[in-house]
């Protein structure tokens, strides 16, 4: 296939936690405001006179310092982090809204508010309590924590418009990113598809990490340009997977297991396109607030919910994901020392087994992977099992 | 054999097998108050093992083998203790081990598996083992078990090897090897099918950690879907010092009593409400007392004493049980002569500790060792440093409201919890606050590697520590697993600190290094 007119720029852009967009952003006066994870509703982040980013730390390579503050049991993703934000990494954020979602997580950023890492005068850090449960109680929990640790304190230092007109536009924007790449995402259904996984990623990724305005273009473009993309003669694909887990912010990781041969058809991990990247319904009824809020406290995936119906309908989720896009197997992976995902990727792995008939691979892995041969050991005889299985089944 | 504090060389007494050479001779009076509390304990299990349900439970489940080590286990925490807190000990042990018998009696009575009591199991709520059991204050007719207690954590306190086949099941079904082994082995527990099976329904919460609240999935999978117990997972917010999560975490507790009332069809009774919290304030105040005596040159409730106690009364007991009481009042009056006749604890204080962090569960007399090895005092520790607050006790209106909110907060403020989570301040700032308070020159700071709310502040705690000149000693280990860290591997590194940094010689040499990778 021929390359996307702007993957080589996206790829580029991702090499660093800041870029370009981010720079002209600030330079007009807009807020840049970070945040760690999926539980801080992002539209929020989004308001006029500002936008978020999600942090990541790609080309990470000694994490000694981060090891010493948090030790080698945390997970890298935070300890990269840390050790990203320590080297002055994140200077150009204005503030850092975390959720107390994981312990990890959390002492990362605490660490970060400790070290006093970030440099601006004007900086400031707010750490949200998320409700573990998704029902009436929960929706008013979180309300009142986005209130108290998102809303005020933008309107309290930068003097951003919190009104409910000012999150309706937010909404708004933040829908057509979803829309967009959620159309995007529809071509991989298709038997040969004209995207692939890999790309995909690279496209889903960028808009957590660059202004919502300035990916909007890009992803247009991409879109009409997939419309007439013609695919390989042949699918280069053995067998489809879709990809199920914590945080994945490495490509590379998604382009080994492609070079494998498996398709990542489906993707449900943060950073992904599920459920990150699936819109906010509103209504002229009902407040802004409580929309966002309660979209991301029902559609939230996060290992961390607990109760039943949360718990169950993750595996459901996973299920119906593998069937609308086809996939003949799951792979199943978490991010080493992650508690949440060790417990979701067991229980995960037996149930999509067992109760639903799904092959699945499941893995653990360090933060950047993607030139790990012992994952493209693993994924190749994940492959050549189901391709066994596929011949069994067509005998 | 000795009388006098210090004079026996402990380490003699280990064989390198399960049990020792010997018990301890105190002295006529003591060891003959000692013998009689072993008579009682040995009376408690023997009452036990007359009806024929627990002789079964014996064999239906394989952690019941480490009961057998009930005796051991008090002569491993009273080593070297004489008169007053050798009698406090026994107070305390004297109602644990009547406690955990009760437990497992009652267990055993409604387990599908052995007793299979209908009515009674109609009539139990299934506890979590690290939870409040506040909810429970109001429900004088129903009896809250928890089947972690005895079958995990009672376990690993009785024989240091007991969690580690449950360990290598959770591992063996997938699980990876580096979460908490606490959590996993309950899963392991759960997936081995080995935990009695009983209950009208059941209570789970996130008070512990991300491990224990994806733990307890697993657990309620089994509960719910196949046993057919419903379960209600209870949200305590994490950041439990802000305003703004309280009125959540009062909700969180209605409807939590709501959910059990639905499934036993019993009612909220605020009368033996408001008695429980009577208790409850007995209790704070009585450990404050302790507490504040430990801030003087003459400490009286330390080490295990504190640490042990304090969780079984605060967090399992919560003024249900009117025994606690008794011996909270008791220990207060034992105590108070002792520190008013200057009673020493050992026979030489070198050091002024403060243990933080979350303790070795397989080698919980630890305090005891670095008391007689070293004469360091463990003044108070991490699990002990919990709720202050003196609740409303008498029955109004108002005050009904006000205690969903003070169950929730006891609830927030759970042992450990309190201080792993709702922001660095509680564990770090405080510890520092602490020190000052009670005059301590020294930190043991357990550091359990799967702890990762804990292990996320270890170098604050590092920079801190040398920025105040207080001498920090990590001691890493695994919770529930000496494979990891075995005790020895714990005391080395006490050992290595003493005598490389501070240069010291040990009090008892004969206890720095121990043959007991084997005992129980």
């Amino acid at each position: 296939m021929r390359d996307l007119k702007h993957l080589y720029e996206l790829e580029k852009l991702l090499l660093n936690v800041s870029n370009d967009y981010i720079s002209a952003a600030q330079q007009e006066g807009k807020l840049c405001i970070g945040t760690v994870c999926d539980n801080v509703p992002e539209p929020l982040l989004n308001l006029p006179g500002c936008f978020s980013i999600r942090l990541r730390a790609p080309r990470t390579g000694s994490m000694e310092i981060g090891t010493y503050y948090m030790t080698n049991f945390l997970c890298e993703y935070t300890r990269a982090l840390l050790e990203r934000a320590i080297e002055g990494g994140f200077n150009f954020l204005d503030a850092l809204i975390a959720p107390d979602g994981c312990s990890m997580l959390n002492r990362c950023v605490e660490n970060m508010e400790l070290l006093k890492t970030m440099k601006k005068d004007h900086f400031f850090n707010e750490f949200m309590e998320i409700p573990m449960k998704a029902d009436d109680n929960g929706l008013f929990l979180y309300k009142l924590q986005c209130t108290n640790h998102i809303l005020k304190p933008l309107k309290e230092h930068f003097a951003i418009d919190i009104s409910d007109d000012a999150m309706r536009q937010a909404v708004k924007e933040h829908n057509r990113v979803c829309d967009l790449i959620q159309e995007i995402g529809q071509f991989r259904k298709a038997d040969n598809p004209v995207i692939t996984g890999y790309e995909f990623h690279i496209l889903t990724l960028a808009t957590y990490v660059m202004p919502k305005r300035d990916i909007i273009p890009i992803l247009e473009e991409t879109l009409e340009e997939l419309k007439t993309r013609e695919p390989d003669e042949k699918s280069p694909w053995k067998v489809r997977v879709e990809f199920v887990g914590s945080e994945v912010d490495d490509s590379d990781i998604i382009k080994a297991i492609e070079e494998c041969g498996a398709y990542v058809c489906a993707d449900r991990f943060c950073y992904g396109s599920f459920p990150g990247r699936t819109r906010i319904e509103m209504s002229d009824d009902e407040d802004p607030l409580t929309a966002i809020c309660r979209k991301y406290m029902y559609d939230c995936q996060c290992a961390r919910m607990m109760n039943k119906d949360k718990i169950l309908g993750r595996r459901q989720y996973v299920a119906d994901l593998a069937k609308e896009y086809k996939a003949d197997g799951i792979i199943y992976e978490q991010m080493k020392f992650c508690d949440p995902w060790a417990y979701e990727r067991m229980v995960g792995t037996v149930v999509l087994r067992q109760d639903y008939g799904y092959p699945v691979l499941s893995v653990d892995r360090p933060y950047a992977n993607g030139g790990s041969g012992q994952m493209r050991t693993r994924v190749q005889a994940f492959v050549e099992s189901i391709e066994i299985k596929k011949l069994a089944k067509d005998r | 054999m000795a009388k006098e504090i210090g004079k026996d060389k402990f380490g003699s007494f280990y064989t390198g097998g399960k049990v020792r050479s010997r018990r301890e001779w105190r002295g006529v009076k003591d060891t003959l108050y000692d013998y009689s509390r072993w008579l009682y304990i040995m009376a408690q299990l023997g009452k036990f093992m007359v009806k024929p349900r627990n002789v079964k439970g014996f064999f239906r489940y394989r952690w019941m083998s480490n009961y057998l080590a009930v005796p051991m286990m008090v002569d491993r925490f009273s080593q070297g203790l004489r008169g007053p807190q050798l009698r406090i000990l026994h107070e305390e042990f004297d109602i644990i081990v009547y406690d955990v018998a009760k437990l497992l009696d009652g267990l055993f009575r409604g387990d599908r598996h052995l007793g299979n009591d209908k009515a009674y199991s109609d009539k139990v709520v299934l506890l979590d083992e690290n939870e409040m059991t506040t909810f429970m204050m109001g429900f004088p007719t129903l009896k809250g078990l928890s089947r972690e207690t005895p079958a995990a954590y009672v376990s690993v306190l009785l024989n240091q090897h007991a969690a580690e086949r449950y360990i290598d099941v959770a591992q063996e079904f997938g699980l990876a090897g580096d979460v908490c082994p606490m959590p996993e082995t309950e899963a392991g527990i759960s997936i081995a099918d080995d935990f009695p099976v009983l209950g009208a329904c059941a209570v789970q919460c996130n008070t512990t950690c991300d491990g224990s609240l994806l733990g307890n999935g697993v657990i309620s999978k089994r509960l719910e879907l196949e046993e057919g117990i419903p379960c209600f997972q209870l949200g305590t917010p994490l950041r439990h010092r802000e305003d703004d999560v309280q009125e959540y975490a009062a909700n969180e507790m209605k409807a939590c009593i709501k959910f059990i009332e639905e499934h036993t069809g019993e009612k909220w009774d605020w009368k033996y409400y408001f008695e429980c919290m009577h208790r409850v304030n007995i209790a704070t105040r009585s450990r404050q007392e302790w507490l504040d005596m430990n801030k003087t040159d003459y400490p009286q409730v330390v080490g295990g004493n504190l640490a042990l106690y304090t969780e079984t009364n605060y967090m399992a007991i919560s003024g249900k049980v009117d025994l606690f009481r008794k011996a909270d009042e008791k220990i207060t009056k034992i105590a108070r002569k002792a520190w008013e006749d200057k009673v020493m604890v050992a026979k030489e204080y070198r050091h002024r500790a403060i243990i933080w962090g979350v303790q070795s569960h397989f080698y919980m007399d630890f305090l005891v060792w670095i008391l007689n090895c070293w004469g360091i005092v463990p003044l108070t520790d991490m699990l002990s440093m919990i709720n202050t607050r003196i609740f409303a006790e008498t029955d109004t209106p108002e005050n009904r409201e006000q205690a969903y909110y003070d169950m929730a907060w006891l609830n927030e403020n759970m042992i450990m919890r309190n201080r792993t989570h709702g922001g660095y301040k509680v564990l770090l700032d405080e510890l520092w606050e602490f020190c000052e308070e009670f005059n301590a020159d020294m930190v043991i700071l357990w550091e359990h590697m799967a702890c990762k709310a804990l292990d996320g502040m270890h170098g604050q705690f590092e920079e801190k520590a040398r920025e105040k000149g207080i001498h920090l000693i990590w001691v890493n280990h695994d919770l529930f697993d000496p494979r990891i860290t075995s005790r020895q591997g714990v005391r080395d590194q006490v050992n290595q600190y003493m005598r490389t940094v501070l240069r010291e010689e040990p009090l008892d040499p004969s206890l720095e290094i121990l043959d007991d990778d084997k005992s129980w």
